[in-house]
């Protein structure tokens, strides 16, 4: 009796083919993933466009997200900061009529998050800051966007717009600065 | 330096506990159990500062409860000579832990601070370092615990709420850790003084009876708490070398 496990194999070959095709779809899906999508840039309630601001008329980012150097999260701006210049500054724009109807209905603008991190990082906006570094190191050139899309930092220190945020990039910066036990995993987790 | 003279300084610093030749800070509690009287304050503080989900009556009989620190009872003769003590119970932090020569993906190791770490987002939940500790200290979620309306608005934001799937312990409180080196860092020190952390159950406790801080420093309440005479630690004959110390008077 001659025993063979060719018709076994030849029982598998359907799962076999399957199973390539499923994992070059997948690497295929990535890779037109990662190359031809576009990075998250929602748009706004209102067209805010830090091109204007922050580009154009230098204004300080620490002036309107004034938390940044005080405590973990950089906060958004309520509405009274807009509001404080606006009641003079470019009354007429639509835009800027949409900011007042928010003010007179007492309503805060409901602006989408885009750089945001999963619950189990916490990184602090304050202790980076104090330390002199960059907003634009990790979000990019937020002074040449008119809507803000995502931003990464590659290893060379290039801003990587459309890519988001992974831990490469804080673990490189704290390797490069020699951070005193800043690759400690209870640094940012925790 | 030869090779050889290499290989044996990588071969010692790797016997070394933690990998690591000395310890930054090295944490250490001592509890004092002439001084607790089993109230369990530590118990409740360590529940709302850690988002310890309340996991309920039927997980409880599976023995699936969730208590960062528990308070064991031992009593001790028949009523009316009964005895009762007290031993709270929970992460020894042990310098040669065997829950971290066991976890597959290093989500367990031992840190600069002389800390027994426990990192939730990297861990697959084999549960294998719950098996190998001898405290029984590491609790594991079965579920998604969902804290009822209004409980989730008091989560403390500077712990992360676990998942499904993972392993948690004591961890110290590091986020209190973290802090405390936030202000020094403020205040243009690089060490944190004894005094300025002090985990939930510590902060808690009426009787004083825990004490932490930082061993290296000779200065502190917990070098002269540690070095008492009634000092034991729980299971040492397992050498864990735990960093916590329990006090209690034997009665001969």
């Amino acid at each position: 009796m001659n025993i063979s496990i060719v018709p076994a194999l030849k029982v598998l070959r359907p799962a076999a083919m399957l199973v390539i095709v499923v994992l070059v779809g997948l690497v295929l899906g990535y890779w037109a993933n990662a190359t031809f999508v576009p990075g998250y840039s929602p748009e706004q309630p209102i067209a805010f466009s830090h091109k204007i601001h922050a580009g154009d008329n230098e204004i300080p980012c620490l002036y309107c997200h004034t938390q940044a150097r005080r405590s973990p999260s950089a906060g958004v701006p309520a509405v009274s900061k807009c509001v404080g210049c606006h009641l003079e500054v470019a009354t007429e724009k639509p835009q800027i009529r949409l900011l007042m109807s928010y003010w007179e209905n007492r309503e805060p603008i409901p602006w989408i998050k885009v750089h945001d991190l999963p619950d189990f990082v916490h990184f602090t906006h304050k202790r980076h800051v104090l330390a002199n570094i960059e907003c634009q190191t990790c979000h990019g050139p937020v002074e040449t966007m008119d809507r803000i899309t995502v931003s990464s930092r590659a290893v060379n220190g290039s801003a990587q717009v459309g890519k988001p945020w992974k831990m490469g990039l804080c673990l490189n910066c704290h390797r490069e600065n020699e951070v005193v036990n800043g690759t400690d995993c209870w640094t940012c987790h925790k | 330096m030869s090779l050889f003279s290499r290989f044996m300084d990588g071969w010692r610093k790797y016997r070394k506990p933690g990998y690591y030749d000395e310890f930054d800070y090295h944490w250490t509690m001592t509890i004092d159990l002439d001084k607790c009287t089993g109230c369990e304050a530590c118990v409740t503080a360590c529940q709302a500062e850690n988002n310890i989900p309340i996991v309920g009556e039927e997980e409880i009989a599976k023995g699936r409860e969730m208590q960062w620190i528990r308070v064991e009872r031992y009593w001790e003769g028949e009523y009316p000579n009964a005895k009762l003590s007290f031993i709270p119970m929970m992460c020894q932090h042990c310098d040669a832990a065997p829950c971290e020569t066991v976890c597959p993906v290093g989500a367990t190791y031992h840190n600069q601070d002389g800390l027994n770490t426990q990192i939730y987002n990297r861990c697959i939940g084999t549960r294998a370092c719950a098996v190998y500790c001898p405290y029984e200290v590491r609790y594991f979620n079965y579920y998604d615990h969902e804290w009822d309306s209004p409980l989730e608005q008091q989560l403390n934001p500077e712990v992360t709420v676990r998942g499904k799937g993972v392993m948690e312990k004591c961890t110290f409180c590091i986020q209190r850790i973290r802090e405390a080196k936030d202000v020094a860092k403020d205040d243009d020190r690089r060490r944190v003084q004894d005094g300025d952390v002090q985990p939930a159950c510590v902060q808690s406790c009426p009787s004083k009876a825990l004490v932490f801080g930082d061993r290296k420093d000779t200065e502190s309440q917990v070098y002269q708490s540690m070095n008492d005479p009634r000092n034991y630690r729980v299971l040492d004959e397992l050498n864990t070398d735990s960093s916590v110390f329990y006090l209690k008077k034997v009665d001969a």
